[in-house]
């Protein structure tokens, strides 16, 4: 996948584009919105990043000319503003999804995947690894065919784990990916050990390799190696 | 006491005691020139003695005159006269009245007489009294009156101030609601009235300047957080790191986790102070709390806490992001604070919600929980959640309160705050 990241701030700019170039995606950056525009003249790109808090409103300016110009890019706004109605604003701007600063680039990239998976429409609505399939719509997993009982939480974690597999995950990634921004039991962050368990007893049970390795205490990596 | 009360008491008694002495000075001055004035007329009676002595006849004043005048016989004549109080038989009224006595020697007819000259104070005592009437009833209807339109007056001065103390305590630097100014006739009250629209005028602004500077301030730190977030994230995927090295980078997740939870408390509670969650709508309590005891279910599991929940149908018009807020808040209480196979009842009906937990340490201050970054000594969470809490309700208009009983934290919210 082709991805621009708009995004002011260096250190941000570096482990995004590093990051996502790690999961094989190709990788541009660029700091303002002239730089931005002039990028996207150029090329086609299948999503971008794009960071709200830069320059007056003209985040907002930017996404007004994808929506004008009818780019088939995935949008994902980055701010540091949490707000519900930044949101609404930028995703009736035809934003695709919204991220509040700071994030895990984990979950920036299920985001990715995520839309990219909407954009790209019909087609594609599961998910392969090895002897696992994730049914989007149905909201199932089968390991050769059988059927997985996963909760709601369990399925959620275990897709994010599939669409981050070869990296590892943090515990603090994991839970805020669950638990999202409200709850203030974010630090918690060793119950998440009872989900992984759950979820790796079952598709053992189900017959399926057991991909979850456990890194130094810090999180857990979903790995085929 | 009421500056009214006080000012009216003072008056009052200064008026009573004032009131009775000079009655009683008038009184006596009354009586004073009445017994001198007797005295005149009794000698003018002794005049009348004499005069009829030279005709040879012993004089006896008229009966209805209210005088009597005795004569006794005496050995010699000294000359004096004496006057004096007395009581005397009316033989005609049949009733001892006071009188005036004037008693004096002379000669009458060549032989020594002692003349005793009685006149009845009576009548005069009568007039006395019609005139201390006559002065003194208008003077105490006077006195009320006055008393009457001091208290009319007063009022109608101290009105303003009145409205100018209730409109201080209706300011209210978290509602957006200004001190009302108030139209002062009076020249002192005014100077008060601008002082106190300068004041709240500042507080306001340099709370909204606080404000605002919270806001600013936590949302700057969201980008550098972000960094250090991505890159702890980018080291974590380099293959030779080893466990301590796997200690360190958990132990910066955790803080920055717990930083990033702190700004986004800050700028919840400012977000709440603003009012900016304005939609309102029908929330039905009873799910959304099975909802999140379905959410939190991890968190009871992992520490085995024994969940009892009692809950009666309950909807509310409130805004559901708020009201998602203060039962997470109130879940991640309850967890936070208990320990390993401790318990948690929850209770909901149409007017109040009440969580209760086991927890390691006694009653906490009631009045001091729900204070920013007030934390126990154990509690590792941000010291806002229950801030936040007390936020939302002041907001909602709920009544928060928190009680220690039978070994439970008890916070209670009452919907109804009437």
């Amino acid at each position: 996948m082709k991805i621009l990241i708009i995004e002011d701030e260096p250190g941000l700019q570096r482990s995004i584009s590093e990051y996502l170039s790690g999961m094989g995606n190709v990788c541009s950056v660029a700091s303002s919105y002239m730089q931005a525009l002039e990028k996207l003249e150029l090329y086609h790109y299948d999503c971008l990043l794009l960071d709200l808090g830069l320059g007056d409103g003209e985040g907002l300016q930017l996404l007004s000319f994808l929506k004008r110009t009818d780019r088939a890019e995935g949008v994902i706004i980055i701010s540091a503003r949490n707000s519900l109605d930044d949101k609404l604003t930028g995703l009736s701007l035809g934003a695709d999804d919204y991220l509040t600063k700071p994030f895990h680039l984990s979950e920036l990239n299920a985001r990715i995947l995520a839309v990219m998976r909407r954009k790209s429409a019909m087609g594609e609505r599961h998910i392969s690894f090895k002897e696992i399939r994730i049914d989007l719509d149905a909201k199932e997993v089968t390991v050769n065919n059988k059927g997985v009982y996963l909760t709601k939480k369990e399925f959620d974690l275990l897709l994010y784990f599939i669409s981050n597999k070869g990296k590892v995950i943090s515990k603090s990634a994991a839970v805020e990916h669950i638990w999202g921004d409200d709850a203030d039991m974010a630090d918690s962050f060793d119950f998440i050990y009872t989900h992984i368990r759950n979820i790796r007893k079952k598709l053992l049970d189900a017959g399926s390799g057991d991909y979850f390795q456990s890194v130094y205490g810090v999180g857990y990596k979903f790995t085929s190696e | 006491m009421k500056l009214f009360s006080k000012y009216n008491r003072i008056l009052i008694l200064i008026s009573f005691v004032g009131l009775l002495v000079i009655g009683l000075l008038f009184y006596q001055m009354l009586i004073f020139y009445l017994n001198r004035q007797l005295d005149h007329d009794m000698v003018e009676e002794v005049m009348e003695v004499k005069e009829y002595s030279v005709k040879g006849k012993f004089y006896t004043p008229h009966e209805f005159e209210d005088l009597v005048v005795q004569y006794k016989p005496i050995q010699k004549v000294r000359s004096y006269s004496q006057y004096g109080d007395t009581l005397f038989y009316n033989s005609l009224k049949h009733q001892n009245e006071h009188a005036r006595f004037l008693r004096t020697e002379m000669m009458l007819d060549g032989e020594a007489y002692q003349i005793i000259v009685i006149a009845s104070k009576m009548e005069r005592q009568e007039q006395i009294k019609n005139i201390c009437l006559i002065i003194l009833l208008p003077v105490c209807i006077l006195l009320i009156v006055v008393l009457l339109v001091n208290r009319m007056l007063l009022k109608k001065i101290w009105d303003p101030f009145s409205q100018m103390l209730k409109n201080i305590n209706d300011f209210n630097i978290n509602h957006e609601k200004p001190y009302r100014s108030v139209d002062m006739p009076v020249e002192e009250f005014k100077q008060l009235n601008q002082v106190l629209i300068d004041l709240s005028g500042k507080v306001k602004k340099d709370y909204e300047e606080i404000k605002l500077f919270t806001e600013n301030a936590s949302h700057e730190m969201m980008t550098p957080l972000a960094v250090i977030n991505s890159r702890l994230d980018n080291m974590l995927q380099s293959s030779n790191l080893d466990t301590k090295e796997g200690e360190m980078l958990s132990e910066l997740y955790q803080a920055t986790s717990r930083l990033t939870r702190l700004n986004q408390s800050l700028l919840l509670l400012v977000k709440i102070d603003h009012n900016l969650l304005q939609e309102h709508e029908d929330i039905d309590l009873c799910q959304l709390i099975q909802e999140k005891t379905h959410y939190f279910h991890e968190l009871l599991q992992e520490r085995s806490i024994q969940l009892k929940t009692t809950l009666l149908p309950s909807r509310i018009i409130a805004n559901r992001q708020l009201i998602e807020i203060l039962i997470n808040n109130l879940f991640s209480n309850v967890i936070r604070h208990n320990y390993e196979k401790g318990s948690i009842e929850i209770y909901l009906d149409s007017n109040q919600i009440i969580f209760a937990n086991t927890a390691h340490h006694g009653a906490l201050d009631a009045e001091k929980i729900f204070d920013r970054f007030y934390k126990g000594i154990a509690s590792e969470g941000t010291g806002l959640g229950l801030a936040i809490l007390k936020q939302i309700c002041i907001r909602q208009h709920y009544l928060l309160n928190y009680t220690y009983q039978h070994n439970l934290h008890t916070f209670t919210i009452t919907f109804n705050n009437e």
